[in-house]
């Protein structure tokens, strides 16, 4: 379930990384009036303020933005393919791709010639020029902005196609897995931003006639596709449709998000720097250069923008779900309106640091109030989104929303931290194998286990330090990656040093202000037993006191879950009981503890259940009594002359060995067991039957597991 | 507005206003710290101060008297080492040392907004920047070794702290990759050879001209400079300072996200 909630996290990411691209084409063609140098004629209209800045945005956008357009289309695709199987995939892609670009195409067209006849007639002073002939170009079509619908159509044709080779061919998926290796080895490395552009670059360079500003060049004139753009956006696409078939690419899209985006910048500042030296190429080096340095920039831009929003945006906004839903609509709506605001302003005797504002705004309000009231509840947004959204909004809970919480993984002895098929490896150990625990509303576990057993990579998961190699980490309901999680945890940890400078009283004080709603200072101080030195330094405090300041820092937050991590470790007795009774106050309060240990005798006094953790696995968990009768062993201990060897084969007896005076029997059936004894030895003497403590348990147990 | 009733309102509201209690917080603790470890505030308060009164009082004294522009040379290159010494030691000492002891991993499993301790660490950083440069500064305008106008040395001293951004990333980026013991060595040993080899404290043959951009020293200083107006000494483009200072900014703060991510 968590899975899911996952995956439609993710999908809320890349809808918004969508949108925002096709936001982004309507900024970029709002900046084309301001083009310094540009012959009137090229566009609507030619403003009386030139922009070079807006000239270099505009550069930078178009490096990327149907790159990122077409990658996300890519992932979708295969995942509606997927969803809906072959036929369906057609008949909706008809209804969402081909539909609108034919009737856009139909009520676009006369619209946007009108505009351009206004514009141009303008700029000329009133009279118009000789119309441009439509340029000599086999299958001459002037496609307008819509060309990228065609392209979409195009490249669905042929990657279906594809697909149904390869599935044909490689029917053992060995192709197909390895390729999987690639696209993940190629974003491990990170060497997907150097490569992916290549076949781009190849076209590029090709090209006998390129200004660099163009990037690659927009396929809008003709109905036969253009090898630069065909190449660009079916590489995108393609990478998108293995990205969503690979199982880690995306998490590696997430966790690179940064690299790649710096990658891309400095990519892009080259480009700038480049192309103001020269704006036309020339064959030679130069050229060559910008082309394969067009391609990294491009993909620094699209691996790093996707990879941050998975990484920041991946929680449900209402908000962002609207601007998503919009986005087709505006996009496939600007074109006349941004260039008929372009024409009415382009005179006016302003900066265009005024200008270019005032036309994003004036067109935006148009097309979402546009998108408002006439697309969303009507027909036309069911065509372009697949559902009509009524105008009023229903009663709370009419329609289920992806908004809704997560289930109520926090209600009354629900659990509040899960770890759910935990796999983690460093290097060739693994850590934990396959892990299942869980911590419940209001309870103590104690996880116990020897040195290296798995017990502080367990907590690590849970505080978000690390991620799992395989399964699912819960935190409250959420990912312990959300601030909004965390905030609900207290922790402390081993081999922790606080600022020596600072004071107890300081260090809460700090910890306290990343809560919402903290325990007072002097609470805390008092909760932790530490208000007679919180005003000494944490330098000069003693091993004992340094891990109870380190206790009142972890519960100043009123925690929910609190992780207590050898909490007592260096405590003398009374600052040991002292602890445990906050510990014990904490948890009548509603706080769940995790608690691991050494001494045993803590888990005993405080514990309401014990997980015992060897080898990365859960080798038993339970009750305290749980854990004894699981067991359900008993010590015997006597003098005797039989030794340990005879005694060990007995029915009933799981151990025995012979220390200096005793031997010591570890056994099942005791009452069987002694009356054996008694009738083999009739001198023995000092005979004892005792429960095992849990530390006798916790031995076995753990040397079972090995 | 006290600071209980300060407090009281960060205490009560949620958000944002929490947010900007954390990072008003732990902004106001880590200058604590920095005031209260004598061993970085000392050397890094007094040396470049020191070190200016000894060659543009003492050994160049005379030389300024006759050409004013030294004056404003050796008052630039001594304030750049003054403001970037605490950007980058206080910011990259602290953190190797932090993260030996742990500390960071504990940060990062708390709630603290994750931006918070690094907004701390280089708002400390400008403010020891701060109480680095004003001695300089006083001295400079005390003794007559500065003659720029009023607008000039407040575009100058504007553009000295811009200039430590930089630097604090620099120190993010030590602090991150070396142990506490180590950062202090690997942090001279970058900084250093760029305050000689950008020929911020003497002029530099012509033939070595070509290395002075890789040191971002050099863009320091230059900025500055074109702020202040001083032909005399700009030997790049504006533009070009803002973008090399932001370039490194970047570059630095990349590989320290890069490391904390993967090596905490």
């Amino acid at each position: 379930m968590n899975n899911t909630q996952s995956a439609e996290n993710r999908l809320h990411a890349l809808d918004a990384v969508r949108g925002f691209a096709l936001l982004l084409g309507v900024a970029f063609h709002a900046a084309l009036s301001f083009m310094p140098g540009w012959p009137p004629g090229i566009w609507a209209m030619n403003d009386n303020s030139p922009s070079q800045f807006l000239s270099d945005a505009a550069f930078v956008t178009h490096i990327f933005r149907m790159s990122l357009f077409f990658f996300i289309a890519g992932y979708f695709g295969r995942l509606l393919y997927h969803k809906l199987g072959a036929r369906a995939f057609c008949a909706n892609r008809g209804m969402r791709i081909l539909v609108p670009l034919i009737v856009g195409w139909v009520v676009l067209f006369p619209l946007i010639s009108f505009i351009w006849t206004a514009g141009i007639t303008k700029v000329f002073g009133g009279t118009m020029p000789p119309m441009p002939e439509m340029p000599k170009v086999p299958g001459a079509f002037p496609l307008t902005h819509l060309w990228f619908l065609y392209q979409l159509l195009l490249i669905y044709v042929v990657v279906i196609a594809l697909r149904t080779l390869v599935a044909r061919v490689d029917r053992s998926e060995r192709l197909r897995g390895l390729v999987d290796k690639a696209v993940s080895a190629s974003l491990h490395a990170p060497i997907a931003v150097f490569t992916l552009g290549l076949p781009v670059a190849a076209a590029l360079m090709s090209l006998s006639f390129w200004f660099y500003w163009q990037g690659i060049p927009t396929p809008d004139q003709s109905l036969i596709p253009q090898i630069p753009a065909s190449t660009g956006f079916g590489t995108a696409f393609l990478f998108g449709w293995l990205v969503h078939r690979s199982r880690d690419a995306l998490s590696l899209i997430t966790r690179r998000w940064f690299v790649h985006l710096v990658l891309g910048v400095i990519a892009t500042g080259w480009l700038l720097h480049t192309m103001h030296a020269s704006p036309m190429a020339q064959p030679g080096l130069t050229k060559t250069l910008f082309a394969m340095i067009f391609g990294v920039a491009a993909w620094g831009w699209v691996l790093g923008l996707t990879g941050a929003a998975l990484r920041f945006l991946s929680n449900f906004s209402a908000t962002r779900r609207y601007i998503a839903d919009a986005s087709y609509w505006i996009y496939l709506a600007h074109l006349p309106v941004v260039a008929a605001i372009q024409v009415w302003v382009g005179h006016w005797p302003l900066h265009w640091g005024v200008k270019y504002p005032f036309i994003l705004l004036v067109s935006f309000a148009i097309l979402f109030l546009s998108y408002h009231y006439l697309v969303r509840p009507t027909f036309i947004g069911q065509l372009l989104n697949g559902r009509k959204h009524p105008r009023k909004p229903l009663p709370p809970g009419a329609t289920p929303s992806p908004a809704s919480p997560p289930p109520a993984a926090t209600g009354n002895g629900g659990p509040v931290a899960q770890l759910r098929g935990i796999t983690k490896k460093f290097g060739a150990v693994t850590a934990l194998n396959s892990i299942d625990i869980e911590v419940r509303r209001g309870e103590l576990l104690a996880v116990l286990g020897p040195n290296g057993a798995g017990k502080s990579t367990a907590i690590s998961l849970w505080l978000g330090l690390i991620e799992p190699d395989a399964g699912v980490v819960t935190l409250l309901g959420g990912e312990p990656q959300d601030l909004a999680q965390r905030r609900g945890l207290g922790v402390m940890m081993q081999d922790v040093e606080m600022p020596k400078e600072l004071r107890a009283r300081e260090l809460v004080d700090l910890a306290s202000s990343y809560y919402s709603h903290p325990f007072t200072v002097e609470e805390t101080l008092w909760r932790a037993g530490i208000t007679k030195f919180a005003d000494r330094p944490y330098g000069k405090l003693s091993g004992g006191q340094k891990r109870q300041a380190q206790f009142a820092v972890a519960i100043c937050g009123r925690p929910k879950v609190l992780f207590l991590d050898e909490p007592t470790v260096g405590l003398d007795v009374q600052a040991r009981e002292a602890m445990w009774k906050s510990i014990r106050a904490l948890r009548a309060d509603g706080c769940s503890i995790v608690l691991t240990t050494h001494y045993l005798e803590e888990a005993e006094a405080l514990a309401d259940r014990v997980a015992v953790v060897a080898k990365g696995r859960v080798i038993a968990s339970g009750s305290v009594d749980d854990m004894r009768a699981l067991v359900a062993r008993r010590q015997i201990s006597c003098e005797s002359s039989l030794t340990a060897d005879e005694v060990r084969g007995w029915p009933g007896v799981v151990d025995a060995s012979h220390d200096a005076a005793k031997l010591q029997i570890t056994a099942t059936d005791a009452e069987g067991v002694v009356r054996r004894l008694l009738a083999s030895d009739a001198t023995l003497t000092r005979l004892e039957v005792r429960q095992a403590g849990l530390n006798e348990a916790f031995n076995e147990l753990t040397r079972e597991a090995a | 507005m006290n600071a209980l009733a300060l407090k009281s309102i960060v205490a009560d509201s949620s958000g944002s206003g929490r947010a900007m209690g954390a990072y008003f917080t732990e902004t106001k603790y880590e200058l604590t710290r920095m005031i209260r470890n004598p061993n970085v505030a000392v050397p890094v308060l007094l040396l470049p101060c020191g070190l200016y009164a000894l060659f543009a009082l003492l050994i160049a004294g005379e030389a300024i008297d006759k050409d004013p522009n030294l004056g404003i040379f050796l008052f630039a290159a001594f304030s750049i080492m003054a403001v970037t010494m605490p950007a980058l030691f206080g910011t990259g000492v602290t953190l190797a040392l932090e993260r030996d002891m742990g500390l960071l991993r504990l940060k990062r499993a708390q709630p603290a907004p994750p931006a918070a301790w690094v907004v701390a660490k280089i708002v400390s950083g400008l403010v020891l920047a701060v109480l680095a440069y004003i001695p300089i500064l006083v001295l400079a305008l005390a003794t007559g070794k500065l003659t720029l106008g009023t607008g000039q040395v407040a575009a100058l001293s504007a553009a000295l702290m811009v200039g430590t951004i930089p630097f604090c990333a620099m120190g993010l980026m030590v602090g991150s990759l070396a142990s506490g013991t180590a950062a202090p060595a690997y942090a001279n040993l970058i900084y250093l050879p760029g305050c000689y080899l950008s020929g911020m404290f003497f002029p530099l043959p012509t033939s070595m001209y070509w290395q002075t951009p890789i040191w971002p020293q050099f863009h320091v200083e230059q900025f500055a400079m074109h702020l202040a107006g001083i032909a005399k000494y700009q030997f790049e483009p504006l533009q070009m300072a803002i973008a090399s200072m932001l370039g490194y900014t970047v570059l630095f703060a990349g590989v320290t996200i890069w490391r904390l991510k993967h090596k905490g």
